[in-house]
């Protein structure tokens, strides 16, 4: 009995819960976005400065005109309102110089109108349907119908500080384009906002000026209708909308922009290219009298716009052969990097793998021979690709012979990707790594922990089966008396 | 089944399911080409192998002599309870078994002279075969000398008991013991020819 009045009530419980929520969730849609709002007036009127709201209040249509109404009462008459199509206190946050980066910032005008102005409010989050009311209520308190201006037209315009005018200044907004349009829009905007304030300042008529937007230029990620009706979503549920395509797309600016992505070196035999090459950095050092002079290759090599001089490149079936020409490197005029790959079957491992044979210097006529084909090679299809390639440190490279000119230079490239062969449409293939899942020093500890595992395992059974014995026990008999004396 | 079985089947099981598993994942990405046994056998340090060599050579060894000691000696000291003139002449089946022990500490002497970091570090051939030889002396002294050792120690045992009941029978019975301790020589004698090998190829 108590069971089935237990689990009606939890019936009841769940669903007045799926109730309240739908209300809750239906009530915030209608006030969940919001739109800044900035006032400021000019210099030389003085206002009692209003208190700000609360930090995340949200200002309603109501509290929202009694600002409006204050501020107009006490300060001019002439009111500028500069009204972009959307705007988001995100901007602010992501253009603003917010992060101590001032230097980017996309309002310095705004800042310093702000900083002159004899008072100012700042409403970060005016509910937003209840915003679209502002050219209405400022048209009510004024009772002027609204102008709707540009700059040029501003400077031709004779103001007067006794009646009372509604000045509009539409700026636009980027409408779903990428977000260097979207940067270079506001600073537009804020261009506008600062000829207008330098146009007001030369007619000097006291105005106030008020900087807000007619939408919201972010939706809320979890505002969406579904989420409302369809009881919940998954965690893992991808969000698709504006903010996630924003975010993709801010990603990918970055990535452009970080200094260490640009392309391979590629070799094209014809049309097809036929070997890429890729370093973060690479630098040659040689000892001379003593010390290491070294030579830093990659702005020559890698880069954005970088094409190193590729002559004596070669590539076929079996073999491959990048040449890298330079100039002037460390006292030497031409100064050659080449990488000798060469691939065939292995009988084996039944597959066809590729090795980096060599890595040659080739200066003033003396060569110096690298050897890498001991631990640098891959799967013929594959490219191969290591954090660090060099001659000196965990050297993948060595000198081909103790006497070779190699053993006075150190070669270093870092995260090197290389393929000879099999290369499709210039991108690399899969990449083998050079670093496997175990290194040798963990298989090595593995090996010998076994060994030691199987010899403690062994030992421990040959104990454990120890019996005391029992073979004259008699439980029935008299006990066994050590006597004390001699 | 008793504890010993339950143990030993979940550890088979186990070792045999990681392997299979491992396996299976490495068909399925297709990265069957990164089971390198090769670049194992390679890149793992020499002084692994050749550690190892000498740890086995001598431990091996010892295991093979205080086996066959613990044997023989349990026979003798039991069978001297009833007849003690069999202690003194059935101690040389001890000396047989300790003999073993000696074989085993002499390879591993050999065999860790040859460790040392030289310069021959970059002529890697001479790395590979120096390792796997140094490697393959200690398993084969070890496991030579463990297996003479339990002979000559359950022959010993015999022999003691044999001697107890009759007195003649004990000359015979030390030429079978004889023949269980030329094995060890064997083993012996292979690991000096693996390793010496190296030393000429120098």
């Amino acid at each position: 009995m108590a069971t089935t009045g237990t689990m009606h009530l939890q019936r009841i419980s769940t669903s007045l819960a799926v109730l309240l929520a739908l209300f809750s969730l239906l009530n915030s849609a209608k006030c969940d976005e919001q739109v800044p709002l900035i006032l400021w007036t000019s210099e030389g009127v003085s206002t009692s400065t209003q208190a700000p709201p609360a930090a995340g209040h949200i200002v309603e249509q109501q509290q929202l005109s009694s600002y409006l109404e204050k501020a107009l009462n006490e300060g001019a008459k002439n009111v500028v309102l500069f009204l972009q199509d959307k705007m988001s206190i995100e901007d602010f946050t992501m253009y603003g110089g917010a992060f101590g980066n001032k230097q980017d910032s996309v309002y310095p005008n705004l800042e310093v109108a702000l900083m002159s102005s004899s008072s100012r409010l700042v409403l970060p989050a005016v509910s937003w349907p209840a915003s679209n009311a502002v050219i209405g209520q400022l048209q009510d308190q004024l009772e002027t119908s609204p102008l709707y201006m540009d700059p040029e037209t501003l400077s031709q315009l004779r103001l007067n500080a006794s009646s009372s005018a509604l000045l509009v200044f539409r700026l636009p907004y980027g409408i779903g384009a990428d977000l260097m349009s979207a940067k270079e829009i506001l600073s537009g905007n804020d261009e506008v906002i600062g000829q207008v304030m330098s146009i007001m300042k030369s007619q000097s008529v006291p105005y106030t000026a008020i900087y807000t937007a007619l939408r919201p230029s972010r939706e809320a990620a979890s505002l969406s209708m579904e989420a409302g009706q369809g009881g919940g979503r998954s965690l893992l549920q991808y969000r698709g909308g504006y903010r996630d395509r924003e975010r993709e797309r801010e990603r990918q600016r970055k990535v452009k922009e970080r200094p260490g992505v640009y392309g391979p070196v590629e070799f094209k035999e014809g049309d097809e290219t036929c070997i890429l090459l890729w370093a973060k950095s690479l630098s040659v050092k040689i000892l001379r009298s003593g010390t290491w002079e070294d030579h830093d290759l990659t702005p020559s090599t890698f880069g954005e716009g970088v094409s190193p001089k590729l002559h004596g490149s070669s590539c076929d079936k079996t073999k491959a052969r990048l040449v890298l020409n330079y100039e002037n490197v460390l006292g030497h005029r031409s100064f050659k990097l080449m990488f000798a790959m060469s691939q065939r079957h292995y009988k084996v491992s039944a597959r066809r793998w590729f090795t980096l044979d060599a890595v040659e210097l080739e200066y003033d006529g003396t060569k110096a021979t690298f050897n890498g084909s001991r631990h640098i090679y891959a799967p013929a299809e594959y490219s191969y690709r290591c954090e660090s390639v060099t001659n000196f440190r965990w050297p993948l490279l060595t000198p081909r012979t103790s006497k070779d000119p190699s053993n006075q230079w150190r070669v270093s490239f870092e995260d090197f990707q290389i393929q000879g062969f099999n290369v499709s449409s210039s991108e690399f293939s899969y990449a083998s790594d050079c670093a496997g899942f175990f290194s040798p020093g963990i298989w090595m500890g593995l090996i010998t922990s076994l060994l030691m595992v199987l010899v403690l395992t062994y030992g421990l059974h040959m104990i454990m089966q120890l019996r005391t014995m029992d073979r004259f026990d008699d439980p029935k008999g008299p006990a066994i008396s050590v006597p004390q004396t001699e | 089944m008793n504890g010993h079985a339950i143990l030993y089947t979940g550890v088979t099981l186990a070792f045999w399911s990681t392997i299979l598993i491992v396996g299976i994942c490495y068909t399925i990405f297709d990265l069957g080409f990164r089971f390198d046994v090769a670049w194992f056998l390679t890149e793992t340090s020499p002084f692994m192998w050749a550690s190892l060599g000498i740890g086995l050579a001598i431990s091996l060894s010892v295991v093979g002599a205080a086996w066959g000691i613990y044997i023989t000696g349990s026979s003798i000291i039991g069978g001297g309870v009833k007849a003690p003139r069999i202690k003194t002449k059935n101690l040389v089946s001890i000396i047989f078994c300790e003999a073993v022990a000696i074989y085993g500490i002499i390879m591993a002497i050999v065999i860790s002279n040859m460790a040392e970091v030289s310069s021959e570090h970059l002529l890697l051939i001479m790395i590979q075969k120096k390792r796997y030889s140094m490697f393959g002396a200690g398993l084969t002294v070890g496991f030579s000398n463990l297996f003479c050792g339990i002979c000559v120690g359950i022959v010993g045992s015999g022999a003691a008991l044999a001697d107890a009941q009759n007195a003649s029978l004990f000359v015979k019975i030390l030429i079978v013991e004889i023949f269980g301790s030329a094995i060890g020589l064997f083993g012996v004698i292979v690991a000096i020819l693996q390793t010496s090998k190296v030393k000429m190829g120098d």
